[in-house]
């Protein structure tokens, strides 16, 4: 709250006293006035204010009247100062801000009708508050509809000059994609420079627009505000958790809208630490898949070549006979299952249990696989914690944090604003470690670019500077004198030059990247795709690990190694212990006590403890035909994972594939059964942000079609198979995940974890730390000169989003290399040319288009398209600790075609 | 009883006074016009208030006048109309109905919704014989409102006027919203990708 928040969040600011109507009030110092009033819990009229930036000061609506001066002051803008004498209320006041109003409505084009804002228009409310019913001398602007930018529409003739948009652009999100300009005599908003938008297209210029002057062209015109049902719910984009609100209008969704919006702009700032409660551009306009037409509404049973619509019975009786009978012949180790981290908790408990009890086998896996596991694994390892130990406020009052490997303003849009607060506000100093130039290393105090795949290495290079510049903790490190001693002999065969020449990162960078972590109070690493999804990514992650251990950031409040994740409930799936090695809880699938309490509670015998085959392990089961039949819930490895994993081959060797899922995925297409699940806008449940927070997801409408939630298509086929399951809702399902793994939900709110290391330090962390900092430099390079990178892009999210036509439409498979403009010229190549990209596992021909965030000598496909088929390019290396196949980074040749 | 009334008695009894008292009350109505009359050959004049169907009107150039803002569909009382608007992608700006309904089985012939119009798209008729033997024909579409519109245009007029809603434009903005046409006279020129 306030004009400038205090940077420093450790300092109290001092206390002033005020007298508002009559009362006196006790404020702090350097606060706005009209914060101060309204703390008071009066509201005033305030049409260009919001409490996520500073008070801009154009509506004049926030009159006051202060003691000593003639005219009104705009509260906004005033700040509060002690010993104030002021009156809020009062004919005089009334009037002045009547004229106010009536000063934006002379110009205002009163289309009321047909605007998207009617019914939720901050100067309607307020014209019909000061009773304006004549405007003396009204005019037209006349202003033509600004149409150019794929998802939103400019109407100026609507703007009252609020600068809302421009402000929340500019300080919030810090993109800076809005601008007035001065055209046809009026003060209009438009794009900078007048070109057609292109900027993030979050649309929080959308949200917090109190008039209809900026309109989302994916639901223009189709509805009122007052025919819509509001849903809260969870987006299920990515691993932030966003709330926001679903509104539909019979079977259809119209719009999605966020908390942030002009409607509660009387917030109080220090909250916005938490999150400012915007979207990213897939949250805000990528629904359009959940009505979609694409969806499955029927269930698909193969026959012959073809799959045919079935009805639920005869489908469903048809499924439980096979897996019986599969189970008879081959076995329950025949049987395995894949499930999608989009699940909601409940779905991804009853799918383990359901793996576990019914079908009795232990080859079960999620989506966590492909890269959290790195992270989970490590830290539960290290500090026996398998999650983050931060949550958002954390991030925001951090004083320095690591960013490496991160592109995270693309994967994580909201926990990048979270950064964007440290900066702005907190003064944060920033350090990104990126092979692209990405968008926080724009913003970001000490950016820097390493050559791709060396992000290990430059791990390496941090904890030799540390340990050089002796910014050792040693209070921290003299606890286990073993360990460091074992840590210091396994780095001192490290040299800092051969770092350097390797990762391109110079010596003082390190030694400068090394104080800035060592010194700060509260400073934060955050890995994400660029080590989790690499090879070695456990091992990275340990080395985080022990970066933050000797410089005794462990375990500190506010201080921590953390991880984002690409999907909204990796973390639940790993919770809900959806992998082979771990149980509900993350108790170790070998653990007797845990089994036996699980065995009991199920009233099963489970597996036995050394069974159990990961992602990896079940497609190489598949393969050799040990596996018979696999169970895929929303997942798609034929379309995840490169053609050297001989996925297709994996598939068609089973003898039942029964794929459940919305969409008629490439791996449903091999399916012998398709049955149509509903998406999270038809279902209850929750999930796990990365924050650790247990977030709700509600059902918003009826399923489309004949679709059934997963849960409920899983207990009906346990039922088929002989158990005895009694849910009849999510919520029977959460019951009983509350009586398992007691504070599990905490209402919502992240449990606070303290990191203990005691153990693992204390143990055989000699012995492991020698070989983790083994690593042979050059070994990665190649004789190939281009290093190919697949990745998330900011308006995909995994294959999902492809069905979202909204999102495809502001930013469509190019089916072109992204390059470097340098190499593009100095190979000769125009946007557009055909090449030749070659890598070991084989060559295609695509087009090259330049892009500014690709690094020399490395190109970029985005991970979600598969057209033309780059992945089939990739090389697959598999972690031997976590089995996390790592397939997004390769070297190439290109060559014109 | 006494003789005077049982002998009144008899005397009614015998001279049929009820039945001369009834017939009476004939006689004298073969004198009076008649109040029935015979319905379907017979119409009876409806005043011009009459709250009877609802119909779509069009702009004397064939415009459609109903821009599908749903206020016809806030104001009812009994949630018979259903508006989906949508966008006119030949006209920018222009925002449209492209499905309208009224459930006439559910109105209430309240008038809200007439009062509810911003440009005078609905109104009333004096059509009120909508009979048949299949009542989903009773939930009238787009096309059946502007045929009804149509059929009884001058009806609807009549009812706009009688209630106050259109009479000269400059008379009735004192009470009556109209609808800024702001796109089409624009002071400067369309950006290149409109023009």
């Amino acid at each position: 709250m306030g004009l400038k928040p205090a940077a420093n969040p450790d300092v109290e600011a001092a206390t002033i006293e005020l007298n508002i109507d009559g009362k006196t009030v006790t404020a702090k110092d350097g606060v706005s006035l009209y914060d101060v009033i309204s703390s008071t819990g009066k509201v005033i009229p305030a049409m260009c204010y919001h409490y996520t930036f500073d008070p801009f000061g154009s509506c004049g609506m926030c009159l006051v009247m202060q003691e000593g001066k003639k005219a009104p002051v705009r509260s906004c803008t005033a700040k509060a100062t002690a010993g104030m004498m002021i009156r809020t209320e009062g004919e005089d006041l009334f009037l002045a801000r009547k004229k106010a109003v009536e000063k934006h409505l002379s110009v205002h084009p009163l289309d009321c009708p047909v605007c998207d804002a009617d019914g939720h228009c901050e100067l309607q409310d307020m014209a019909f508050q000061h009773g304006v019913t004549n405007l003396a001398n009204a005019k037209q602007k006349f202003i033509p509809e600004d149409t150019r930018s794929p998802v939103l529409d400019f109407n100026m003739n609507r703007c009252i000059a609020c600068a809302e948009c421009i402000n929340v652009c500019k300080d919030v999100l810090m993109i800076d994609a809005l601008q007035f300009m001065k055209k046809g005599g009026f003060n209009q908003v438009v794009p900078k420079g007048d070109l057609p938008l292109s900027c993030e297209f979050c649309g929080d210029c959308l949200a917090v627009c109190p008039v209809g002057a900026i309109t989302n062209k994916f639901s223009k015109y189709l509805y009122k505000p007052w025919q819509m049902k509001k849903t809260t719910t969870t987006c299920n984009y990515c691993g932030d958790g966003c709330q926001m609100y679903l509104e539909t209008k019979d079977a259809e969704v119209i719009r999605v809208t966020s908390p942030l919006s002009w409607k509660n702009k009387w917030g109080d700032r220090s909250e916005t630490a938490k999150g400012h409660g915007g979207l990213c551009v897939r949250g805000r306009f990528g629904f359009e898949y959940l009505d979609g037409k694409t969806r499955l509404k029927q269930p698909l049973v193969r026959e012959g070549n073809q799959l045919v619509e079935k009805p639920w019975l005869e489908a469903m009786h048809q499924v439980v006979d096979r897996f019986t009978e599969m189970k008879r012949k081959h076995g329950a180790d025949a049987i395995a299952g894949l499930i999608t981290a989009r699940c909601t908790n409940e779905e991804l408990y009853l799918f383990q249990k359901l793996m576990r009890t019914v079908f009795g086998s232990n080859h079960l896996d999620s989506s966590a696989r492909y890269g959290h596991m790195n992270f989970v694994r490590a830290s539960k390892h290290a500090v026996g914690l398998g999650r983050t130990p931060n949550d958002w406020e954390d991030l925001t009052k951090a004083k320095a944090v690591l960013l490496i490997g991160s592109n995270i303003t693309e994967t994580n849009p909201l926990t990048a604003v979270r950064i964007k607060e440290a900066i702005r506000v907190y003064k944060a100093q920033v350090v990104t470690l990126d092979s692209a130039i990405t968008n926080m290393a724009k913003l970001a105090s000490h950016p820097f670019l390493i050559k791709p795949g060396t992000e290990g290495l430059v791990i390496d290079g941090l904890v030799k500077a540390t340990i050089e510049q002796d910014l050792v903790d040693e209070e921290t490190t003299t606890k286990h004198p073993k360990a460091f001693a074992a840590l210091k002999a396994a780095v001192a065969g490290l040299s800092l030059e051969q770092i350097s020449a390797h990762t391109g990162l110079s010596i003082d960078a390190f030694k400068e990247i090394a104080a800035i972590f060592a010194e700060a109070p509260r400073s934060i690493i955050l890995c994400a795709e660029g080590i989790v999804r690499r090879t070695n990514g456990y091992q990275n992650v340990l080395k985080l690990i022990d970066l933050a251990w000797i410089t005794g950031k462990l375990g500190q409040p506010g201080c921590g190694v953390n991880t984002v994740t690409e999907e909204p409930n990796e973390q639940g799936a790993v919770d809900m212990g959806v992998a082979p090695e771990f149980l509900p809880g993350q108790a170790g699938f070998g653990d007797p006590a845990a089994r036996d309490r699980f065995a009991k509670a199920w009233d099963v015998s489970l597996p036995t403890a050394k069974a159990g085959a990961n992602l990896v392990e079940i497609l190489k089961r598949c393969r050799s035909g040990q596996i018979k039949a696999l169970y895929v819930i929303g997942e798609n490895p034929l379309a995840t994972l490169p053609a050297s994993m001989e996925v297709r081959a994996a598939l068609e060797r089973l003898e039942l594939l029964v794929v459940q899922d919305p969409f008629l995925t490439e791996t449903g297409r091999q399916a012998h059964f398709v049955l149509p699940a509903c998406t999270y806008a038809e279902k209850d449940g929750t999930f796990t942000n990365l924050e650790g927070r247990v977030l709700r997801v509600r059902q918003a409408m009826d399923p489309i079609g004949e679709s059934l939630p997963d849960w409920h298509i899983m207990t009906a086929l346990a039922n088929a198979m002989g158990s005895q399951w009694e849910y009849q809702s999510a919520n029977d399902i959460q019951t009983e995940i509350m009586k398992l793994l007691p504070g599990y939900y905490n209402l919502g709110q992240p449990r606070k974890v303290t990191p203990a290391p005691e153990q693992y330090l204390a143990n055989d962390y000699a012995s492991e730390v020698t070989a983790r900092y083994r690593t042979t430099p050059g070994a990665g390079e190649s004789t190939r000169p281009f290093a190919l990178m697949m990745g998330q892009v900011l308006m995909h999210s995994g294959k999902m989003s492809a069905e979202a036509p909204g999102l495809i439409k502001i930013a469509p498979n190019t089916g072109k290399l992204r390059m470097n403009a340098q190499d593009m010229e100095r190979l000769g190549l125009k946007d557009g040319t055909k090449i030749r990209l070659t890598s070991e596992r084989g060559s295609l021909q695509l087009g090259v288009q330049p892009d500014l965030s690709i690094a020399p000598g490395t190109c970029f496909f985005p991970e979600h398209f598969n057209e033309p088929p780059v992945k089939d390019l990739m090389t697959v290396t598999v972690d031997v600790t976590t089995g996390v196949p790592s397939f997004k980074h390769t070297w190439v040749s290109i060559a014109r075609a | 009883m006494s003789i005077a009334t049982l002998t009144k008695k008899i005397l009614h009894a015998a001279l049929f006074y009820e039945i001369i008292d009834a017939m009476k009350v004939t006689f004298r109505h073969m004198f009076h016009r008649p109040i029935t009359f015979q319905y379907p050959r017979e119409q009876r004049t409806i005043p011009d208030a009459h709250r009877g169907a609802l119909g779509l009107l069009r702009y004397d150039d064939g415009r459609e006048r109903c821009v599908g803002c749903d206020l016809c569909e806030a104001a009812c009382p009994s949630h018979c109309i259903k508006v989906v608007s949508e966008e006119d992608t030949t006209r920018p700006l222009q925002r449209y109905a492209s499905e309208f309904y009224i459930d006439v089985t559910k109105c209430v012939f309240c008038g809200y919704c007439v009062e509810a119009c911003p440009v005078n798209a609905l109104a009333m008729t004096k059509m009120y014989e909508y009979s048949t033997h299949d009542k989903r024909t009773l939930l009238f579409d787009k096309k059946r409102l502007y045929d009804i519109g149509e059929r009884h245009l001058d009806d609807a007029k009549k009812y706009l006027y009688a209630h106050n809603q259109e009479k000269n434009a400059e008379e009735s903005r004192e009470y009556r919203y109209y609808f800024p046409q702001s796109v089409l006279k624009s002071t400067q020129p369309p950006p290149k990708h409109l023009s």
